[in-house]
């Protein structure tokens, strides 16, 4: 019997094919019955059911002599062909009814209420009679189906159905012969399988027919539980067979037991065989299955179990033919046996490399990114008309010449003389002192800000105009600070601001602003950062000014890029270059392109630019530490050589204050995640994650590949392993019992000496981690290139000791393990960190692309060495260090070495981790390094030439 | 097994030492906290309780109130946080000499009624009892100090007396585990055949009837004298509707691990008793038939409805997968027939660090929203449901083996 995990298109069709004789032509009557009792003029389940009422208790004799009347049917006089018993019309009058309605008790099981009710008989009893017919053969079946398989059970039902419950409920359809049979297997299944167990008890399985006829009992309206239990009554009687008559030949004890007393209701066999040889029926009827079973048969033996044998034949005609019919299920199945899908994933996982990279390259293109667009009404940017200008300048020019005479002093005083200047505009000042320690430097300062409360609101929303005195370079924010005075003058005689104004001008832009915004969130710690006097509400936005430009501009250059990588909403972005293009009518630029054609060079140059620093992650700006607070921050540099001076930047900032200020909630319309590749282009993040996850997918495959290699048997060698056994015969007991030959198909994993390797790997990190960021800062580049140094005999050393260390060298199977493990930690860390720094994740990818396929190549020293080569060139230090040449020969022009660049970079790193929170060491040093460093290891693990100097 | 103690003791103590904001932020974790176990609820609980105010006021404290004077006993935990760790590091030890218990007397592989052909394969406690303490997630949760450590522990040596033959301190133990978390008591009826084929031979009660009447008995006797005391200490019986009825009616829907919080924050109120009724029903519609299906070994019917509960109940978190996966490597022996292994073990690692992941996009960066976190959850219970699946599995066609030694090594499909 077919099952349905092995359904199979090209197998059903060849098992509809193979169908016999007897069954074809059942199953052809049903559904030709079906067809005509669709039609309304004769009423076909009228005529042939089986209606207790309509047949007396005992046979046709018996009613003929005892002359019992019929209630008669009007129709259905003429119609007495029934197929079992013969016939004449002419008999006498009386008998006649009696006779006439004897059919009923045959032809009942081949009519059926409706084709659906056909139908589903049908598909249960194929199966059924089709065994039934290939054992006990053709001329068999049509004797026993029209004789008493049919006819023991339908009296039986009569005579419960009339006389016992009184009833006469109609019957039809062939259930009752699926029941039957079903009788007949259970009987049979008990005979090999006698008990179900179900915990404790023992449930005999000859039951599961009577079950089957309660949940159909149940399940199907209207059907007839008296009946089927009738059938499976009798298919139990005639299995059993008598005590006496088991023979104990095994090839056939089947049909024997399985005939039982079916024997002495059978025709004699003789008969049969005689009519059989007589008409040829074999030579003439196709299909036809002879009696001789066991000699004519295609088996030869008998089916006992069709799972089996049926299935032999089935893979045979598979193999034979594979052109024609799709392959379905099955053939997936066997598929996944064969060892050419092994070879697969290797290419699959290039193809993934590939594909995400071609995935980013396509990004820019039109078709894959689109124009940025407000998706905050309350925004209406531009749509105010600013006021900022006219004698506002020459307000400008006179705080430009009180911020100049503060140029020299210190912090402090600086702050007393700005406290004094927000004082005397009536604002609330407040001052906040911080000392932050990081790779050996102090940066300590006093940040000054003030608070302008909002005549039209509660002090729950506030928006901060931010500018360092010091921008990131180091520069001098002369016009910065001069214009923010000057804006903090203008915006206090405005009577419409809704929400506080906050301006804060911190020392630096690095360290200053981070304690600022730390301490306004309360997550600052108190012994190094002070808490702040005054605060105002939640934070809506920023705006950093970073003005040491002088003379006049042509644009304005937006910073948006956040600490750790996240951005600000893009809206934001959005709003103030339209205000600075729509309204003011200035250039607005990104990612340090002024001159941007907006062809796809410049776009991929700006996508890659942003990607760089999302991916490094560190302040760009003074907005920068806003943004992990989830304030939505920006920085304005003026740019170029134009005719736009400090008042456009002032109606700029007006402009986007104003905006600001009509907010009713927290900026979320938005993106939060995108790619921008031109002022007014971006990519969404739907569109580019894919790159970054393919990427993660990779290392995921191989990592799968690899568990699946070392779990097959013959990989990890039972050669291998035995010759390992006979070396180390004395001191192996464990090696022995891993050897014994296994009950499962997959070969049992060594886990622990590669998971242990890939954690003590993982936790290492914590030393170059802890190392870089706790030196002082002088000796960070002298640590670093000792590291690197050390770091190319890294791999070969741990190899050393592991080796050393367990009882033998590093097998295939663990070599494998170790990649595995280290290939799925390391896709599981890309793919986690692709959600919060899609670049990061995209670049740590991408470097580490070759540690998907390393092998320990143990018959190619030549594919080994230059494969550990290039492995070297991707290590991490590698990689730093190559950022440091590029880095210096880009910008230090100016006599900076490399040695210095290298310093700038860690302390950079070191100070990021110290301040501003940046787990980008973290990903480096615990996820990256680790990872490599197993590859690397998987790379120059020999593992039989190891063995063969063990043995040796 | 006292340096294994020892130094599974000292990492926790260097943890709480050299990380001393870990506990915190652990404890302020969703994955570690549930409203029914969360340590910063006790604190809340306990300045009440020390107040003289019932500690149930203000709906914040849902856990049994017997652990309030264990912890005013204490020093105060923010002063003084040193005897605090101590408790849980305590607590985490004895839940491991439980286990080392329950592994060493090897009752996965040989119970009364079935004998492994495997059961030499498999770990001895001192592993077993390693497993668990060096288990991240049982650190985690050490360090977060939820309460349900303490019923982690009395689970444990419930099983560990009912197999050495002491019915009722297993009895007493179930109770105090069912008093401080309610679903323990689903444990129940596989505990109790456990301890009637480990009994003592000496006074054995050969009927079965008996032995579940004097054992229901006991449990009633222990949590009614629990109860009693509870009602001592407050005042009321208020206790009973702020623990079990929370647990019961899910009025708390902080997010958490499980699947049940989105799913009764969607819901419209109409449908919610009974929803909540399905959802009970099927958490506890396991216990019947796994105790019936797998009456052999009544260890593996509590080690899988163990996993089932760390899936199914209303506040899971990473204590309960800690449990789950702490008697797990009792069965060692069946590890080979099992299927899944990999698939399961990188999906549960998968969301174990995305589910943070999202929650951080979700609650913090506010890019993502809770079908972030949800979608997250769902995956991480996947992979504890195919862990669970995979493990039935192998216990099954263990079991089936020995019934059927010709079968051994050949492909079976499961249907």
């Amino acid at each position: 019997m077919p099952n349905v995990q092995s359904f199979n298109a090209q197998r059903a069709r060849s098992y509809l094919l193979r169908l016999p004789l007897f069954t074809r032509v059942m199953i052809a009557v049903m559904i030709a019955f079906g067809l005509v009792g669709l039609q309304g003029a004769w009423n076909i389940q009228e005529w042939g059911a089986l209606i207790p009422r309509e047949l007396s208790l005992t046979t046709s004799m018996c009613s003929l002599l005892a002359g019992h009347p019929f209630s008669l049917h009007t129709h259905a006089h003429t119609h007495s062909y029934c197929m079992g018993i013969c016939l004449c019309s002419d008999l006498a009058d009386q008998i006649r009814p009696a006779l006439r309605l004897v059919y009923r008790v045959n032809t009942f099981p081949l009519i059926h209420k409706s084709l659906l009710h056909a139908i589903f008989n049908i598909l249960a009893l194929t199966p059924l009679l089709e065994r039934f017919e290939t054992e006990f053969g053709t001329l068999t079946s049509l004797a026993l189906f029209f004789g008493p398989l049919t006819t023991i059970p339908a009296l039986v039902y009569v005579f419960f159905d009339r006389f016992v419950l009184g009833a006469n409920h109609a019957v039809l359809g062939a259930s009752l012969w699926v029941f039957l049979l079903l009788g007949m297997e259970g009987v049979r299944t008990y005979k090999t399988n006698p008990y179900l167990v179900i915990g404790t008890y023992h449930v005999p399985t000859w039951t599961t027919p009577l079950f089957m006829a309660v949940v159909v009992q149940a399940l199907v309206p209207g059907t007839s539980f008296v009946g089927h239990l009738c059938g499976v009554g009798t298919g139990y009687l005639c299995m059993q067979h008598p005590s006496f008559h088991v023979p104990e030949q095994t090839l056939i004890r089947n049909l024997t037991v399985g005939l039982g007393y079916l024997k002495f209701l059978a025709p004699p066999e003789w008969i049969l065989r005689e009519i059989e040889s007589r008409l040829n029926l074999l030579g003439r009827l196709p299909h036809y299955v002879s009696i001789d079973q066991k000699t004519y048969g295609r088996f030869g033996v008998l089916p006992t179990s069709a799972s089996s044998s049926s299935s032999t034949p089935m893979t045979d005609e598979l193999s034979h033919d594979k052109s024609a019919m799709p392959r379905l299920l099955a053939t997936v199945l066997t598929l996944r046996r064969d060892p050419r899908l092994l070879k697969l994933p290797p290419y699959l996982s290039l193809l993934c490399i590939v594909v995400g990279v071609a995935w980013l390259l396509l990004l820019p293109l039109d078709d894959y990114s689109r124009r940025t667009y407000i998706s905050e009404n309350a925004l209406l940017p531009g749509q105010v008309h600013t006021y900022f200008g006219g004698s506002d300048q020459n307000v400008f020019r006179a705080y430009r010449h009180e911020v100049d005479a503060l140029k020299d002093k210190t912090n402090l005083e600086i702050n007393r003389e700005l406290e004094n200047i927000f004082k005397g505009l009536g604002f609330k000042v407040g001052r906040q002192n911080y000392t932050y320690y990081s790779a050996g430097n102090t940066y300590a300062g006093e940040n000054a800000y003030a608070i302008l409360q909002a005549p039209r609101g509660d002090a729950t929303e506030a928006i901060v105009l931010v500018s360092a005195w010091k921008n990131v370079k180091g520069e001098f924010n002369r016009n910065g600070v001069a214009l923010t005075l000057t804006l903090a003058r203008y915006f206090k005689r405005w009577s419409l601001w809704s929400k506080d104004i906050i301006l804060v001008v911190p020392p630096d832009s690095r360290a200053a602003i981070q304690a600022w915004v730390d301490a306004y969130h309360d997550a600052h710690d108190p012994s190094t950062v002070a808490a702040l006097p005054i605060k105002s509400g939640l934070l809506q936005g920023a705006v950093a000014i970073d003005y040491p430009h002088e003379g006049r501009f042509e644009g304005v250059h937006i910073v948006y890029d956040g600490v750790n990588g996240q951005l600000p909403n893009l809206d934001l972005i959005n709003s103030v270059n339209n205000i600075a293009n729509g309204q003011i009518g200035m250039h607005s630029f990104i990612q340090e392109r002024l001159g941007h054609s907006d062809k796809y060079n410049d776009r991929l140059k700006t996508m890659l630019r942003g990607m760089m620093k999302q991916g490094l992650g560190h302040a760009v700006g003074p907005h920068s530490s806003f943004i992990p607070y989830h304030v939505d921050a920006i920085t304005l540099q003026p740019v170029g050589n134009g005719w736009h001076d400090e008042m456009g930047l002032g109606r700029l900032i007006e402009g986007t204050f104003r905006s600001l200020n009509n907010l009713l909630e927290h900026l979320h319309q938005s993106f939060f995640f995108y790619l921008l590749i031109h002022k007014d282009r971006f990519v969404s993040i739907g569109t580019y994650l894919p790159s970054a996850m393919l990427i993660a997918v990779n290392f995921t495959i191989m990592a799968i590949l690899m568990w699946v290699k070392s779990g097959a048997g013959g990989i990890s060698g039972s050669t291998e392993l035995s010759t390992i056994e006979n070396t180390n015969v004395m001191d192996g007991k464990k090696e022995a019992a891993t050897v014994k030959p296994l009950v499962s198909a997959a070969a049992e994993r060594e886990l622990y000496l590669p998971l242990g390797i890939v954690i003590a790997c993982h936790f290492l990190g914590a030393l170059p981690l802890f190392i870089f960021n706790h030196a002082p800062s002088h000796l960070l580049a002298p640590f670093f290139l000792v590291f690197s140094i050390l770091n190319i005999f890294f791999p070969s050393l741990i190899l050393k000791m592991v080796n050393s260390a367990s009882a033998r060298p590093l097998t295939l199977q663990q070599i494998y393990l170790l990649k595995s493990f280290s290939l799925l930690l390391l896709g599981m860390f890309l793919s986690s960190l692709a959600t919060l720094n899609f670049s990061l994740a995209f670049l740590v990818g991408l470097i580490s692309t070759p540690l998907s396929f390393t092998s320990p190549w143990p018959e190619n020293p030549a594919v080994r060495f230059s494969y550990t080569g290039l492995l070297q060139m991707v290590s991490p230090t590698a990689a730093l260090l190559a950022g440091a040449v590029a880095y210096s020969s880009s910008y230090g022009s100016n006599g900076t070495g490399l040695l210095d660049t290298l310093a700038h970079i860690l302390s950079e790193a070191a100070f990021g981790w110290d301040v501003w929170g940046l787990y980008i060491p973290l990903i480096v040093w615990c996820v990256w390094w680790p990872a490599w460093l197993v590859g690397s290891i998987v790379v120059l693990g020999q593992p039989k030439a190891t063995a063969k100097v063990k043995s040796a | 097994m006292a340096g294994l103690y020892g130094a599974a003791a000292a990492l926790r103590l260097a943890l709480f030492t050299f990380f001393p904001a870990l506990p915190d932020l652990l404890t302020s974790r969703v994955e570690v906290s549930t409203p029914v176990t969360s340590f910063k609820r006790l604190q809340e609980g306990l300045f009440l309780y020390n107040h003289n105010v019932s500690p149930y006021d203000g709906g914040v404290y849902h856990q049994a109130p017997l652990l309030l004077p264990l912890f005013s006993l204490l020093p105060d935990a923010s002063a003084y946080p040193f005897f605090t760790y101590l408790l849980y590091i305590l607590v985490d030890i004895a839940t491991a000499d439980a286990l080392y218990k329950i592994a060493e007397s090897g009752e996965a592989a040989a119970s009364k009624l079935f004998t492994s052909a495997r059961k030499d394969r498999r770990w001895g406690g001192y592993v077993v009892a390693a497993i668990f303490l060096f288990n991240p997630f049982t650190i985690a949760t050490c360090l977060g100090r939820p309460t349900n450590v303490f019923t982690t522990c009395a689970i444990l040596h419930a099983v560990a007396k009912a197999i050495s033959g002491n019915p009722l301190t297993s009895m007493l133990a179930l109770s105090f585990a069912s008093y401080l978390s309610m679903y323990p008591v689903l444990l129940l009826p596989p505990l109790i055949l456990l301890a009637y084929d480990r009994q003592n031979p000496a006074n054995r009660i050969t009927s079965l009837a008996q032995f579940t009447g004097i054992t229901l008995l006991t449990i009633a006797a222990s949590l009614s004298t629990l109860f009693t005391a509870s009602w001592l200490l407050t005042g009321s019986w208020e206790f009973f509707a702020s623990t079990y009825g929370i647990q019961l009616t899910l009025n708390d829907l902080t997010p958490n691990v499980g699947l049940w919080w989105y799913f009764f924050i969607e819901m419209f109120d109409s449908f919610r008793s009974f929803f909540l009724g399905v959802f009970w029903l099927h958490l506890s519609s396991y216990v019947g038939g796994l105790s019936i299906r797998i009456r052999s070994q009544p260890l593996a019917a509590i080690t899988i409805l163990l996993g089932i509960f760390s899936i199914f109940k209303p506040y899971p978190s990473i204590a309960d997968i800690s449990l789950s996966l702490a008697v797990v490597p009792l069965y060692r022996h069946v590890f080979p027939l099992m299927r899944y292994t990999f698939f399961a073990a990188s999906t549960i690692l998968y969301s174990a660090f995305l589910g943070p992941a999202f929650y951080y996009l979700w609650i913090y960066a506010g890019s993502g929203n809770a079908n972030f976190f949800y979608a997250i959850t769902l995956v991480w219970s996947l992979g504890q449901s195919l862990l669970v699946s995979d493990l039935t599995f192998a216990v099954l066609r263990d079991e089936w083996e020995v019934e059927r030694p010709e079968m051994v090594g050949k492909e079976i499909r499961q249907i």
